[in-house]
Protein backbone atom coordinates (compact mmCIF):
# COMPACT_ATOMS: atom_id res chain seq x y z
CA UNK A 1 0.00 0.00 0.00
CA UNK A 2 1.57 3.67 -0.73
CA UNK A 3 0.64 7.11 0.06
CA UNK A 4 1.28 7.83 -3.99
CA UNK A 5 -0.25 4.84 -5.97
CA UNK A 6 -0.11 7.12 -8.91
CA UNK A 7 3.51 7.12 -9.89
CA UNK A 8 3.17 4.90 -12.47
CA UNK A 9 0.43 6.82 -14.32
CA UNK A 10 2.05 10.13 -13.64
CA UNK A 11 5.05 8.86 -15.53
CA UNK A 12 3.04 7.15 -18.23
CA UNK A 13 -0.13 8.48 -19.81
CA UNK A 14 -0.07 11.18 -16.80
CA UNK A 15 -4.32 10.34 -16.25
CA UNK A 16 -6.16 7.90 -14.40
CA UNK A 17 -9.47 7.27 -14.93
CA UNK A 18 -11.44 6.07 -12.01
CA UNK A 19 -15.12 5.37 -11.60
CA UNK A 20 -17.54 6.62 -9.17
CA UNK A 21 -21.47 6.29 -9.03
CA UNK A 22 -21.34 4.32 -12.64
CA UNK A 23 -19.71 7.78 -14.00
CA UNK A 24 -16.57 8.32 -15.36
CA UNK A 25 -13.78 10.48 -13.92
CA UNK A 26 -10.30 11.67 -15.47
CA UNK A 27 -7.57 12.70 -12.61
CA UNK A 28 -4.89 14.64 -14.02
CA UNK A 29 -1.74 13.93 -12.54
CA UNK A 30 1.26 15.87 -13.39
CA UNK A 31 1.54 19.31 -11.93
CA UNK A 32 1.38 21.46 -14.82
CA UNK A 33 -1.17 19.77 -15.98
CA UNK A 34 -3.29 20.19 -12.93
CA UNK A 35 -2.04 23.77 -12.52
CA UNK A 36 -3.40 24.25 -16.10
CA UNK A 37 -6.79 23.20 -15.22
CA UNK A 38 -7.18 24.80 -11.86
CA UNK A 39 -6.65 27.97 -13.69
CA UNK A 40 -9.02 27.05 -16.78
CA UNK A 41 -12.19 27.31 -15.29
CA UNK A 42 -14.09 28.12 -19.04
CA UNK A 43 -12.85 24.57 -19.67
CA UNK A 44 -12.78 22.86 -16.21
CA UNK A 45 -15.90 24.10 -14.20
CA UNK A 46 -16.50 24.56 -10.65
CA UNK A 47 -20.48 24.39 -11.62
CA UNK A 48 -21.24 21.24 -10.47
CA UNK A 49 -22.61 20.97 -7.19
CA UNK A 50 -22.93 18.56 -5.13
CA UNK A 51 -19.95 16.91 -7.60
CA UNK A 52 -16.69 18.96 -6.46
CA UNK A 53 -15.44 15.92 -4.79
CA UNK A 54 -15.51 13.13 -7.31
CA UNK A 55 -17.97 10.86 -5.33
CA UNK A 56 -20.87 12.80 -5.70
CA UNK A 57 -22.41 14.32 -2.08
CA UNK A 58 -25.81 14.04 -3.52
CA UNK A 59 -26.97 11.80 -0.66
CA UNK A 60 -25.31 13.65 2.03
CA UNK A 61 -26.12 17.41 1.12
CA UNK A 62 -28.28 19.59 -0.66
CA UNK A 63 -27.06 22.68 -0.75
CA UNK A 64 -24.15 23.87 -3.30
CA UNK A 65 -21.20 24.50 -1.33
CA UNK A 66 -19.92 28.29 -1.70
CA UNK A 67 -17.36 29.73 -2.72
CA UNK A 68 -16.17 26.53 -4.11
CA UNK A 69 -18.93 25.26 -6.31
CA UNK A 70 -19.56 28.11 -9.12
CA UNK A 71 -17.06 30.21 -11.59
CA UNK A 72 -16.55 33.59 -11.39
CA UNK A 73 -17.63 36.14 -11.34
CA UNK A 74 -20.03 34.43 -8.71
CA UNK A 75 -16.91 32.67 -7.72
CA UNK A 76 -14.85 36.46 -7.43
CA UNK A 77 -17.95 38.07 -5.46
CA UNK A 78 -19.03 35.24 -3.17
CA UNK A 79 -15.46 34.75 -2.00
CA UNK A 80 -14.86 38.22 -1.34
CA UNK A 81 -17.55 38.23 1.06
CA UNK A 82 -16.24 35.69 3.55
CA UNK A 83 -12.04 36.33 2.65
CA UNK A 84 -11.43 38.47 5.89
CA UNK A 85 -12.67 36.09 7.75
CA UNK A 86 -10.65 33.42 6.57
CA UNK A 87 -7.91 35.86 6.61
CA UNK A 88 -8.04 36.33 10.52
CA UNK A 89 -5.05 33.72 11.58
CA UNK A 90 -3.07 36.01 9.13
CA UNK A 91 -3.98 39.84 10.12
CA UNK A 92 -4.88 38.74 13.96
CA UNK A 93 -2.16 38.69 16.38
CA UNK A 94 -4.46 38.07 19.46
CA UNK A 95 -6.15 35.48 17.49
CA UNK A 96 -3.01 33.63 16.55
CA UNK A 97 -2.04 33.94 20.25
CA UNK A 98 -5.61 32.20 20.94
CA UNK A 99 -4.79 29.03 18.81
CA UNK A 100 -0.96 28.86 20.26
CA UNK A 101 -2.11 29.03 23.63
CA UNK A 102 -5.09 25.97 22.80
CA UNK A 103 -2.81 23.88 20.76
CA UNK A 104 0.08 24.21 23.47
CA UNK A 105 -2.17 23.24 26.57
CA UNK A 106 -3.90 20.65 24.48
CA UNK A 107 0.02 19.08 23.47
CA UNK A 108 0.81 19.44 27.76
CA UNK A 109 -2.13 17.92 28.22
CA UNK A 110 -1.27 14.80 25.83
CA UNK A 111 2.56 14.40 27.26
CA UNK A 112 0.58 14.67 30.89
CA UNK A 113 -1.55 11.23 30.01
CA UNK A 114 1.42 9.98 28.66
CA UNK A 115 -0.29 7.53 26.12
CA UNK A 116 -3.49 8.42 24.07
CA UNK A 117 -5.30 7.82 20.62
CA UNK A 118 -4.55 10.58 18.48
CA UNK A 119 -7.11 10.71 15.53
CA UNK A 120 -10.18 10.77 17.63
CA UNK A 121 -8.40 11.65 20.73
CA UNK A 122 -6.57 14.41 19.58
CA UNK A 123 -6.54 15.65 16.09
CA UNK A 124 -10.63 15.91 16.31
CA UNK A 125 -11.28 17.74 19.24
CA UNK A 126 -7.92 20.33 18.20
CA UNK A 127 -9.65 20.91 14.53
CA UNK A 128 -13.34 21.20 16.21
CA UNK A 129 -12.01 23.52 18.89
CA UNK A 130 -9.81 25.30 16.82
CA UNK A 131 -12.40 25.97 14.66
CA UNK A 132 -15.11 27.29 17.38
CA UNK A 133 -12.46 29.94 17.60
CA UNK A 134 -12.21 30.92 14.02
CA UNK A 135 -16.21 30.70 14.34
CA UNK A 136 -16.27 32.70 17.40
CA UNK A 137 -18.68 30.40 19.03
CA UNK A 138 -18.26 28.50 22.39
CA UNK A 139 -16.15 25.57 23.14
CA UNK A 140 -19.86 24.05 24.14
CA UNK A 141 -20.28 24.00 20.39
CA UNK A 142 -17.25 21.94 19.58
CA UNK A 143 -18.57 19.42 21.66
CA UNK A 144 -21.38 18.72 19.55
CA UNK A 145 -18.82 18.96 16.21
CA UNK A 146 -16.74 16.19 17.68
CA UNK A 147 -19.48 13.87 18.20
CA UNK A 148 -20.06 14.01 14.30
CA UNK A 149 -16.82 12.41 13.94
CA UNK A 150 -13.79 12.52 11.86
CA UNK A 151 -16.00 13.04 8.71
CA UNK A 152 -18.92 14.94 8.37
CA UNK A 153 -20.80 13.34 6.12
CA UNK A 154 -19.17 9.73 5.95
CA UNK A 155 -17.39 9.12 9.50
CA UNK A 156 -20.97 6.21 10.76
CA UNK A 157 -22.48 3.26 9.82
CA UNK A 158 -23.86 3.36 5.86
CA UNK A 159 -27.27 3.40 7.13
CA UNK A 160 -27.28 6.62 8.57
CA UNK A 161 -24.84 8.59 6.30
CA UNK A 162 -28.40 9.95 4.98
CA UNK A 163 -29.28 11.14 8.42
CA UNK A 164 -26.31 13.79 8.48
CA UNK A 165 -26.88 15.91 10.95
CA UNK A 166 -24.95 19.21 9.56
CA UNK A 167 -27.25 21.02 7.19
CA UNK A 168 -30.22 21.10 10.26
CA UNK A 169 -27.36 22.03 12.81
CA UNK A 170 -26.51 25.18 10.64
CA UNK A 171 -29.83 26.28 9.83
CA UNK A 172 -30.42 26.20 13.36
CA UNK A 173 -27.84 28.12 14.88
CA UNK A 174 -28.45 30.37 11.36
CA UNK A 175 -32.09 31.04 13.09
CA UNK A 176 -30.65 30.96 16.63
CA UNK A 177 -28.26 33.71 15.37
CA UNK A 178 -31.06 36.07 13.71
CA UNK A 179 -32.90 36.29 17.39
CA UNK A 180 -29.98 36.41 19.21
CA UNK A 181 -27.11 38.10 17.03
CA UNK A 182 -23.57 38.13 18.23
CA UNK A 183 -19.82 38.32 16.76
CA UNK A 184 -19.95 34.97 15.26
CA UNK A 185 -20.07 33.33 12.09
CA UNK A 186 -23.76 32.75 11.90
CA UNK A 187 -24.44 36.33 13.03
CA UNK A 188 -21.86 37.77 10.53
CA UNK A 189 -23.61 35.75 7.90
CA UNK A 190 -27.02 36.66 8.39
CA UNK A 191 -26.05 40.47 7.88
CA UNK A 192 -23.45 39.48 4.77
CA UNK A 193 -25.23 41.02 1.36
CA UNK A 194 -24.22 39.73 -2.27
CA UNK A 195 -24.64 42.32 -4.88
CA UNK A 196 -26.69 44.41 -2.46
CA UNK A 197 -29.41 42.07 -1.53
CA UNK A 198 -28.85 39.48 1.44
CA UNK A 199 -27.60 36.03 1.12
CA UNK A 200 -30.37 33.77 0.61
CA UNK A 201 -30.99 30.86 3.52
CA UNK A 202 -29.37 28.68 0.92
CA UNK A 203 -26.54 30.51 0.24
CA UNK A 204 -25.47 30.48 3.68
CA UNK A 205 -26.02 27.07 4.23
CA UNK A 206 -23.64 26.52 1.34
CA UNK A 207 -21.19 29.02 3.02
CA UNK A 208 -21.54 26.81 6.49
CA UNK A 209 -21.25 23.49 5.00
CA UNK A 210 -18.12 23.73 3.42
CA UNK A 211 -16.64 25.54 6.58
CA UNK A 212 -17.67 22.01 8.34
CA UNK A 213 -16.85 19.81 5.69
CA UNK A 214 -13.62 20.99 4.64
CA UNK A 215 -10.88 21.49 6.67
CA UNK A 216 -11.65 18.22 8.68
CA UNK A 217 -10.23 14.91 7.80
CA UNK A 218 -7.98 16.92 5.87
CA UNK A 219 -6.24 18.53 9.22
CA UNK A 220 -6.95 15.53 11.20
CA UNK A 221 -5.22 13.40 8.61
CA UNK A 222 -2.24 15.68 8.42
CA UNK A 223 -1.80 15.44 12.32
CA UNK A 224 -2.12 12.00 12.73
CA UNK A 225 0.60 11.52 9.89
CA UNK A 226 3.06 14.32 11.75
CA UNK A 227 2.71 12.09 14.86
CA UNK A 228 2.97 8.75 12.69
CA UNK A 229 6.03 10.73 11.02
CA UNK A 230 7.71 11.84 14.18
CA UNK A 231 7.33 8.44 15.42
CA UNK A 232 9.09 6.51 13.34
CA UNK A 233 11.74 9.42 12.84
CA UNK A 234 13.24 10.65 15.99
CA UNK A 235 16.06 12.56 14.19
CA UNK A 236 13.61 14.65 12.61
CA UNK A 237 12.05 15.70 16.36
CA UNK A 238 15.72 16.41 17.13
CA UNK A 239 16.24 18.66 14.27
CA UNK A 240 13.45 20.68 15.09
CA UNK A 241 13.95 21.11 18.45
CA UNK A 242 17.42 22.25 17.39
CA UNK A 243 16.92 24.96 14.77
CA UNK A 244 13.33 26.28 15.18
CA UNK A 245 13.62 28.05 11.73
CA UNK A 246 13.03 24.78 10.59
CA UNK A 247 9.04 24.59 11.57
CA UNK A 248 7.93 26.51 9.29
CA UNK A 249 9.26 24.79 5.76
CA UNK A 250 8.54 21.93 8.01
CA UNK A 251 4.96 22.79 7.86
CA UNK A 252 4.55 23.20 4.65
CA UNK A 253 6.81 19.87 3.91
CA UNK A 254 4.25 17.36 5.74
CA UNK A 255 1.20 19.24 4.43
CA UNK A 256 2.99 17.95 0.92
CA UNK A 257 4.33 14.85 1.74
CA UNK A 258 1.10 13.88 3.44
CA UNK A 259 -1.27 15.61 0.65
CA UNK A 260 -4.10 14.81 2.16
CA UNK A 261 -7.20 15.73 -0.39
CA UNK A 262 -6.79 13.18 -2.84
CA UNK A 263 -8.66 15.18 -5.82
CA UNK A 264 -11.15 17.79 -6.07
CA UNK A 265 -13.35 17.51 -9.45
CA UNK A 266 -14.53 20.00 -12.51
CA UNK A 267 -16.48 19.46 -14.82
CA UNK A 268 -16.36 19.84 -18.84
CA UNK A 269 -18.89 22.16 -20.53
CA UNK A 270 -18.01 20.92 -23.79
CA UNK A 271 -15.94 17.91 -25.45
CA UNK A 272 -12.34 18.31 -23.94
CA UNK A 273 -9.12 16.55 -25.32
CA UNK A 274 -6.73 15.55 -21.98
CA UNK A 275 -3.08 15.40 -22.22
CA UNK A 276 -3.04 11.29 -23.18
CA UNK A 277 -5.01 12.35 -26.20
CA UNK A 278 -8.09 11.03 -24.92
CA UNK A 279 -10.85 13.19 -24.68
CA UNK A 280 -13.74 13.81 -22.16
CA UNK A 281 -17.51 14.43 -23.23
CA UNK A 282 -19.48 16.94 -22.61
CA UNK A 283 -20.79 17.45 -19.47
CA UNK A 284 -18.41 14.83 -17.87
CA UNK A 285 -15.86 15.42 -14.71
CA UNK A 286 -11.90 15.34 -14.66
CA UNK A 287 -10.42 15.35 -11.31
CA UNK A 288 -6.69 17.34 -10.02
CA UNK A 289 -4.80 15.12 -8.04
CA UNK A 290 -3.55 17.00 -5.38
CA UNK A 291 -0.74 14.08 -3.81
CA UNK A 292 0.42 13.41 -7.66
CA UNK A 293 1.00 16.46 -8.58
CA UNK A 294 3.34 17.36 -4.98
CA UNK A 295 5.19 14.05 -6.00
CA UNK A 296 5.90 15.04 -9.73
CA UNK A 297 9.64 14.42 -9.51
CA UNK A 298 10.00 17.38 -12.60
CA UNK A 299 8.95 19.43 -9.72
CA UNK A 300 10.40 17.84 -6.74
CA UNK A 301 13.83 16.24 -5.89
CA UNK A 302 13.37 13.14 -3.98
CA UNK A 303 9.65 13.74 -4.09
CA UNK A 304 8.86 10.34 -1.59
CA UNK A 305 11.24 11.61 1.52
CA UNK A 306 10.38 14.54 3.99
CA UNK A 307 13.13 17.13 3.29
CA UNK A 308 12.68 19.71 6.50
CA UNK A 309 14.17 22.55 4.67
CA UNK A 310 13.04 21.98 1.43
CA UNK A 311 12.86 25.17 -0.71
CA UNK A 312 11.71 25.75 -3.14
CA UNK A 313 8.59 24.14 -2.35
CA UNK A 314 5.92 25.16 -4.86
CA UNK A 315 3.39 21.79 -3.43
CA UNK A 316 -0.20 22.64 -3.90
CA UNK A 317 -1.75 20.32 -1.30
CA UNK A 318 -4.13 24.03 -0.69
CA UNK A 319 -4.83 23.68 -4.25
CA UNK A 320 -3.89 26.76 -6.86
CA UNK A 321 -5.64 29.42 -8.48
CA UNK A 322 -8.91 31.17 -7.67
CA UNK A 323 -10.13 28.11 -5.57
CA UNK A 324 -7.15 27.84 -3.27
CA UNK A 325 -8.05 26.60 0.51
CA UNK A 326 -10.00 29.50 2.06
CA UNK A 327 -9.05 27.94 5.38
CA UNK A 328 -5.01 27.59 4.47
CA UNK A 329 -3.93 30.67 7.08
CA UNK A 330 -5.89 28.49 10.20
CA UNK A 331 -4.34 24.90 8.80
CA UNK A 332 -1.00 26.52 8.74
CA UNK A 333 -1.58 28.17 12.22
CA UNK A 334 -2.90 24.79 13.94
CA UNK A 335 0.23 23.07 11.97
CA UNK A 336 3.16 25.49 12.41
CA UNK A 337 1.76 25.59 16.72
CA UNK A 338 1.80 22.06 16.82
CA UNK A 339 5.45 21.36 16.25
CA UNK A 340 6.18 24.12 17.92
CA UNK A 341 4.50 23.02 21.39
CA UNK A 342 5.78 19.36 19.95
CA UNK A 343 9.17 20.58 20.73
CA UNK A 344 8.48 22.46 23.40
CA UNK A 345 7.62 19.73 25.44
CA UNK A 346 8.21 16.18 23.79
CA UNK A 347 11.32 14.44 23.53
CA UNK A 348 9.81 11.36 21.62
CA UNK A 349 6.86 9.41 19.85
CA UNK A 350 6.36 5.83 20.10
CA UNK A 351 3.81 4.11 18.02
CA UNK A 352 2.03 1.46 20.20
CA UNK A 353 -0.60 0.95 17.50
CA UNK A 354 -1.37 2.24 14.01
CA UNK A 355 -4.09 1.46 11.75
CA UNK A 356 -3.52 3.49 8.15
CA UNK A 357 -6.88 4.33 6.29
CA UNK A 358 -6.67 3.41 2.87
CA UNK A 359 -9.31 5.40 -0.04
CA UNK A 360 -10.54 2.52 -2.04
CA UNK A 361 -11.49 3.76 -5.43
CA UNK A 362 -11.82 1.40 -8.64
CA UNK A 363 -8.59 2.10 -9.87
CA UNK A 364 -5.78 2.79 -6.81
CA UNK A 365 -6.31 2.41 -3.08
CA UNK A 366 -4.31 5.16 -1.08
CA UNK A 367 -3.33 5.14 2.63
CA UNK A 368 -4.37 8.38 3.87
CA UNK A 369 -3.85 9.34 7.42
CA UNK A 370 -4.46 7.18 9.64
CA UNK A 371 -8.02 5.43 11.63
CA UNK A 372 -6.25 4.57 14.89
CA UNK A 373 -2.97 5.89 16.40
CA UNK A 374 -1.36 5.48 19.58
CA UNK A 375 1.31 6.90 20.56
CA UNK A 376 3.53 6.92 23.81
CA UNK A 377 4.86 10.70 24.64
CA UNK A 378 7.60 11.02 26.38
CA UNK A 379 7.76 14.76 27.90
CA UNK A 380 11.35 16.74 28.17
CA UNK A 381 13.30 15.35 30.88
CA UNK B 1 23.62 48.22 4.12
CA UNK B 2 21.03 47.90 1.07
CA UNK B 3 17.71 49.66 0.67
CA UNK B 4 14.60 48.91 -1.22
CA UNK B 5 11.37 50.61 -1.98
CA UNK B 6 8.12 49.07 -2.22
CA UNK B 7 5.43 50.52 -4.40
CA UNK B 8 1.97 49.00 -3.45
CA UNK B 9 -1.41 48.85 -5.52
CA UNK B 10 -2.27 51.57 -4.02
CA UNK B 11 0.63 53.23 -5.08
CA UNK B 12 2.35 53.88 -1.22
CA UNK B 13 5.95 53.77 -1.46
CA UNK B 14 7.56 52.08 1.61
CA UNK B 15 11.74 52.29 1.94
CA UNK B 16 13.24 49.93 4.10
CA UNK B 17 16.92 51.02 5.23
CA UNK B 18 19.38 48.47 5.72
CA UNK B 19 17.19 45.72 4.38
CA UNK B 20 17.77 41.89 5.54
CA UNK B 21 16.09 38.63 4.43
CA UNK B 22 13.97 38.21 1.23
CA UNK B 23 12.07 40.72 0.10
CA UNK B 24 8.90 38.57 1.51
CA UNK B 25 10.84 38.59 4.76
CA UNK B 26 11.55 42.11 4.48
CA UNK B 27 7.77 43.63 3.48
CA UNK B 28 5.90 41.48 6.05
CA UNK B 29 8.33 42.56 8.86
CA UNK B 30 7.46 46.20 8.04
CA UNK B 31 3.67 45.28 7.28
CA UNK B 32 3.82 46.13 3.53
CA UNK B 33 0.25 45.85 2.12
CA UNK B 34 -0.33 42.85 -0.66
CA UNK B 35 2.90 40.68 0.69
CA UNK B 36 1.63 37.94 2.87
CA UNK B 37 3.96 35.23 2.76
CA UNK B 38 1.40 32.22 3.74
CA UNK B 39 3.63 29.52 3.11
CA UNK B 40 6.76 31.03 5.11
CA UNK B 41 8.80 31.57 1.90
CA UNK B 42 8.96 28.06 0.31
CA UNK B 43 7.54 29.25 -3.14
CA UNK B 44 4.27 27.76 -3.24
CA UNK B 45 1.32 30.12 -2.06
CA UNK B 46 2.52 32.72 -4.33
CA UNK B 47 1.09 35.64 -1.75
CA UNK B 48 4.73 37.39 -2.09
CA UNK B 49 4.12 38.76 -6.17
CA UNK B 50 6.22 41.56 -6.57
CA UNK B 51 7.35 42.74 -10.09
CA UNK B 52 10.44 44.04 -11.33
CA UNK B 53 10.95 47.53 -13.40
CA UNK B 54 12.69 46.63 -16.73
CA UNK B 55 16.07 48.82 -15.25
CA UNK B 56 16.38 46.20 -12.41
CA UNK B 57 15.76 43.28 -13.80
CA UNK B 58 19.48 42.07 -14.62
CA UNK B 59 20.59 42.73 -11.19
CA UNK B 60 17.46 40.69 -9.73
CA UNK B 61 17.36 37.73 -12.03
CA UNK B 62 14.92 35.55 -14.21
CA UNK B 63 12.45 33.77 -12.30
CA UNK B 64 13.81 30.75 -11.16
CA UNK B 65 11.68 27.17 -12.71
CA UNK B 66 9.90 26.77 -9.48
CA UNK B 67 8.49 30.35 -10.06
CA UNK B 68 8.00 30.06 -13.59
CA UNK B 69 6.25 26.71 -13.06
CA UNK B 70 3.77 28.88 -11.25
CA UNK B 71 3.53 32.03 -13.38
CA UNK B 72 2.79 30.26 -16.21
CA UNK B 73 -0.82 29.05 -14.96
CA UNK B 74 -1.80 32.51 -12.79
CA UNK B 75 -3.46 34.76 -14.76
CA UNK B 76 -2.05 38.03 -12.81
CA UNK B 77 2.09 36.94 -14.01
CA UNK B 78 4.32 38.56 -16.35
CA UNK B 79 7.43 38.72 -17.58
CA UNK B 80 8.40 40.91 -14.66
CA UNK B 81 7.12 38.75 -12.38
CA UNK B 82 8.93 37.58 -9.39
CA UNK B 83 7.88 36.09 -5.95
CA UNK B 84 9.15 37.61 -3.07
CA UNK B 85 10.28 35.21 -1.08
CA UNK B 86 12.89 33.60 -3.65
CA UNK B 87 14.99 37.22 -3.50
CA UNK B 88 17.74 37.70 -1.13
CA UNK B 89 18.53 41.59 -0.52
CA UNK B 90 21.88 42.02 -1.16
CA UNK B 91 24.67 44.86 -1.45
CA UNK B 92 24.43 44.21 -5.08
CA UNK B 93 20.61 45.29 -4.71
CA UNK B 94 21.05 48.68 -3.26
CA UNK B 95 18.14 50.99 -3.81
CA UNK B 96 16.07 48.48 -5.53
CA UNK B 97 12.47 49.41 -6.19
CA UNK B 98 9.66 46.48 -6.62
CA UNK B 99 6.30 46.97 -7.37
CA UNK B 100 3.25 44.53 -5.24
CA UNK B 101 1.33 43.17 -7.54
CA UNK B 102 -1.24 42.78 -5.11
CA UNK B 103 -3.03 40.08 -6.85
CA UNK B 104 -7.43 39.42 -5.89
CA UNK B 105 -7.31 35.82 -5.35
Amino acid sequence: MSMDPFAEGREGSGVLRVETEGAPVAMLLRMQDVRKAAKDWKTYSSDLAPDIVIHSEADVRSVRQLPIECDPPDHTDYRALVQPLFDRPNKDPEYKAEIETLVDQMVADLVHESECEIVRGFALPLQSKALARLLSVPDSEADVWIQWGVHVFYDRDEAETEKNPLEAYTGEMFRKAEENPGEDFFSHLNQLHFRGRPLTFEEKQGFANVTFAGGRDTVINTISGIFAYLAEHPETLQQLKQDRSLILPAVEEFVRYVSPLTAIARKCPHATALPDGSEVSEGNRIAMCWPSANRDASVFSNPDEVVLDRKPNPHISFGFGKHNCLGAPHARLILRSLLTSLCDRVDEIQVLKKVAKLEEESSFTRENGYEQLNVKLLGNS
Amino acid sequence: MPKVTFITPENETITIENAEGTLMEIATFNDVDGIEGACGGVCSCATCHVRIPAEWQAKVGPASEAEQGIFDFMEEAGPDSRLGCQIEMREELDGLVVHVAGDEE
